[in-house]
């Protein structure tokens, strides 16, 4: 009896690994060759020259730049707004906060990280239409994108901040205080360039969210075909709502071809994205128990 | 003699444990004093009391009043109007086990001086020197300056830590059992920069190793059960 | 000399950093109520017309006048409970795999394959589903376009499962090696130690990762919108094509703003928010209870 269970926990346990890589290991294959023959300067730039494109003289029609580039801004815009908030509530939280305040505060953030990305992307476009009833100009846009992700990332900026402020040892606080230095002064000078790489990691964390997410934008601005913004009240292009629309919308072999190569570019972002703040990562537990030495 | 430290009626609690009980003594000043006693008397705490670094702990509370003659002048100094960073840079303080801030040698000299405003063009450089030569570490790290300063020996880095606390040019200097963590010929080391030392400030350490005691103090205290005696 | 030691008398400015976190944090809480406060007020107009218990129990047939988003209600359930049935029992086989049966290097290869698996755009996940797995579904029960709540949930389960993999092996490392040390001197097997110490002990750790699951597949939106169909009927079979709340936002974007059917987005928006929020608190509570238990254990 007891050998028998011991025998379907084995085989179970071993089937699940077997599914759970099978399954990854399919998806990725499938995306690969699918979308390795599609990747090329063609695939970025269509018919336009290189030089003419990126200096913005001609207009690329048929590439992925206009959608590359729209991520970007994204990215920039979302984490310039949400830095200064994300950084402010997590040395709060971690260093001026009470045990009560602390406790109401962490819950308010828990239930942000929780709110589903559509739900995010509708607030976005309500506001929206608020505002557009005094301001009439302001319609979806880059902007409104932008501020919509900034809010989507902000609790991973303020938990990443206040973990990496409240993993440093107490020695830490206590000898810069010995030196006179008061709170601010010793956050300044002492834990938050100790806790810069923790905070690192998460901000990338962060990117990675911004550069994937695809329902926030989709409710605030972006479309098909817009070229590069000229202002940020513009729409745009965004590398993971061109997958969405080619995924249904693709007329014929080359564009579905194109779809591939994009969703291969982003997962490429991403998965790089994703080493980076693992490395980081590594380095600063390494660094941390170098010092309880 | 002038007292530079006078304490009256001082207790001491942590949560509902007293640590100090009803405590009245006084320090001489360019002196070293040493207070002994079993581990767990409230030794430590008694130093902390001095630089109020006790109030960054939680769940400590303590009475009476603490004077120290500082600036040429008495101070209560749990008194409204004294500010927290003044005062702990008046009064530098040396842990037991050498706590080197986990960056540069250099830079963990050059902290406590940027941190109390102090620009580079003000002379930092040379400051950081000085003080490393009062240490007798000069010779030592003048090459790896830029090096983390945690792969310096637990000797050199207490020696760092008793010249990061002395670049402040403090008054009083307490130091919580400096050499506990070390060997012998380490601690003696020590030993003879702290008779330097108390030329320029009156020393307070804390330390059960009594034949250190005899060597280096001028004055010796005995604590025991909350209780302060005056030994010699 | 004194002068780079300070001021000696303290003093303090309204301007102190410290009231400029303290802003920063209530600017973060404010955004998060209002988020609420937003769509309940955008949704307000639609409570006065059509009653909430019509509004969650009717179905979807605008042209006849019906509003209701119970289907689509439905739909995310089906979907959720479907892809968490299937991701569970996968995510325990693979978090047990790792921390006890497989040799330690396949172990920290796999661990390294799931997490990275947690960074994959979701996007990609419909992308690929669409033109691998719809067409498969198609053809092994040739019935339906192959968009429907089981490609849906498949789909979620391998989104959601490295999530639950990470949480749960988290759990199991933090067991007490005491305990396991204790079991193995009495010449307990690797049967006896995870039924009676790395399961038990790890059973907020479980709960927890199933919540955390529950909350990314209901929130997910691009899966569902992407693969599972979007038919607005109630479903009676794994195999029909169904809506959810999420993938209901994201379609009824374009319709006229000042219609009915538009309005309904704001009532599945609060649904959303309300779920997940439950969810969050639900977590919270686990995580306190926990935390008092452990505690006595301890005294």
């Amino acid at each position: 009896m007891t050998r028998v269970f011991d025998f379907l926990l084995y085989v179970f346990a071993w089937l699940c690994g077997l599914i759970l890589v099978g399954a990854f290991g399919t998806f990725m294959v499938f995306l690969l060759t699918q979308g390795l023959p599609a990747l090329g300067f063609d695939l970025i730039f269509g018919g336009t020259a290189i030089g003419d494109a990126l200096l913005l003289k001609r207009v690329v029609s048929d590439g992925l730049l206009p959608a590359i580039i729209g991520t970007l801004l994204l990215i920039f815009l979302a984490l310039v707004t949400a830095l200064p908030f994300g950084l402010g509530a997590g040395i709060y939280l971690a260093e001026y906060a009470g045990k009560r305040s602390k406790s109401f505060f962490s819950l308010i953030f828990d239930l942000l990280a929780g709110v589903p990305s559509i739900v995010i992307g509708l607030f976005g476009f309500s506001l929206t239409i608020y505002l557009h009833k005094r301001f009439t100009f302001l319609t979806p846009c880059l902007l409104i994108s932008a501020l919509a992700l900034a809010l989507l990332v902000l609790p991973y900026l303020i938990r990443s901040t206040q973990t990496a402020l409240e993993e440093l040892p107490t020695t830490l606080r206590l000898t810069s205080a010995a030196l006179g230095a008061d709170q601010a002064t010793t956050i300044r000078f002492v834990l938050l360039p100790q806790a810069a790489a923790g905070i690192f990691s998460g901000i990338i964390l962060a990117i990675g969210r911004a550069a994937e997410d695809t329902a926030v934008i989709m409710l605030t601005g972006v479309v098909v075909s817009a070229g590069i913004p000229r202002s940020l009240f513009n729409s745009y292009e965004a590398l993971p709502f061109y997958i969405y629309y080619m995924a249904s919308q693709f007329s014929n072999q080359q564009e579905l071809q194109q779809g591939f190569g994009a969703a291969l570019i982003l997962l490429s972002l991403c998965a790089l994205l994703f080493t980076l703040a693992w490395l980081i990562r590594k380095k600063v537990t390494a660094r941390l128990l170098y010092h309880h030495h | 003699m002038k007292k530079i430290i006078e304490i009256e009626n001082l207790s001491f609690y942590y949560g509902k444990q007293q640590i100090l009980d009803n405590i009245s003594v006084g320090f001489g000043s360019s002196s070293i004093a040493a207070i002994t006693g079993s581990s767990g008397s409230g030794k430590s705490t008694f130093l902390m009391i001095i630089n109020r670094l006790w109030e960054e702990l939680n769940g400590a509370r303590m009475s009476g009043r603490v004077s120290l003659f500082l600036d040429h002048e008495k101070l209560d100094i749990y008194g409204r109007a004294i500010s927290l960073s003044w005062l702990r840079r008046k009064v530098g303080m040396v842990f037991q086990i050498p706590n080197p801030l986990p960056m540069s040698i250099y830079r963990n000299l050059a902290l406590p001086l940027q941190m109390a405003g102090m620009k580079k063009k003000d002379g930092i450089g040379q400051k950081v020197e000085m003080v490393l030569r009062q240490a007798f570490l000069w010779p030592e790290v003048k090459d790896r300056l830029r090096d983390d300063a945690r792969t310096l020996s637990g000797g050199q880095q207490q020696r760092l830590c008793i010249a990061r606390a002395m670049i402040l040019q403090p008054e009083i200097l307490l130091l919580d059992e400096p050499t506990s963590s070390l060997d012998e010929k380490a601690a003696r080391k020590i030993e003879s920069l702290l008779l330097v030392l108390k030329e320029q400030c009156t020393l307070l350490m804390v330390s059960h190793d009594q034949a250190q005691v005899k060597r280096v103090a001028d004055e010796v205290l005995e604590m025991d059960g909350g209780r302060m005696s005056v030994l010699n | 000399m004194t002068k780079i030691w300070g001021k000696r008398v303290f003093s303090s400015s309204l301007l102190d950093s410290r009231f400029l976190f303290l802003a920063a944090t209530v600017v973060g809480v404010l955004l998060t109520l209002s988020i609420f406060a937003f769509m309940v007020m955008l949704g307000l107009p639609l409570f006065s017309v059509h009653s909430l218990t019509l509004l969650l129990t009717q179905a979807w047939a605008p042209d006849q006048g019906l509003y209701g988003v119970f289907p689509f209600i439905c739909g995310t359930c089906a979907i959720v409970s479907l892809s968490l049935l299937i991701a569970f029992p996968l995510s325990l086989g693979n978090a047990i795999l790792i921390h006890l049966l497989a040799p330690r290097r396949l172990a920290r290869f796999l661990h390294q394959v799931v997490k990275m698996m947690t960074g994959v755009p979701t996007v990609i996940y419909g992308f690929v589903g669409i033109f691998f797995l719809v067409p498969l579904v198609r053809e092994w029960f040739s019935r339906g376009s192959g968009m429907c709540i089981l490609s849906a949930a498949l789909l979620l389960a391998l989104l959601i499962s490295p999530t639950m993999i990470l949480v749960f092996l988290e759990s199991f490392s933090a067991i007490p090696a005491t305990h396991l040390r204790a079991l193995e001197a009495l010449g307990g097997t690797r049967r006896q130690k995870l039924l009676h110490v790395i399961l038990p002990g790890a059973r907020t750790g479980i709960i927890t990762g199933l919540l955390l699951a529950l909350g990314r597949a209901l929130g997910d939106t691009m899966i569902a919108l992407m693969v599972a169909g979007n038919a607005t009927a109630q479903p009676e079979s794994l195999l029909d094509s169904v809506r959810t709340l999420t993938a209901h936002i994201a379609l009824v974007m374009a319709a006229d703003f000042d219609s009915i059917e538009f309005k309904t987005i704001f009532a599945c928006g609060i649904i959303l928010y309300l779920w997940t929020a439950v969810l969050t608190l639900s977590l919270r509570c686990l995580h306190f209870n926990y935390a008092k238990s452990s505690h006595d254990q301890s005294l």
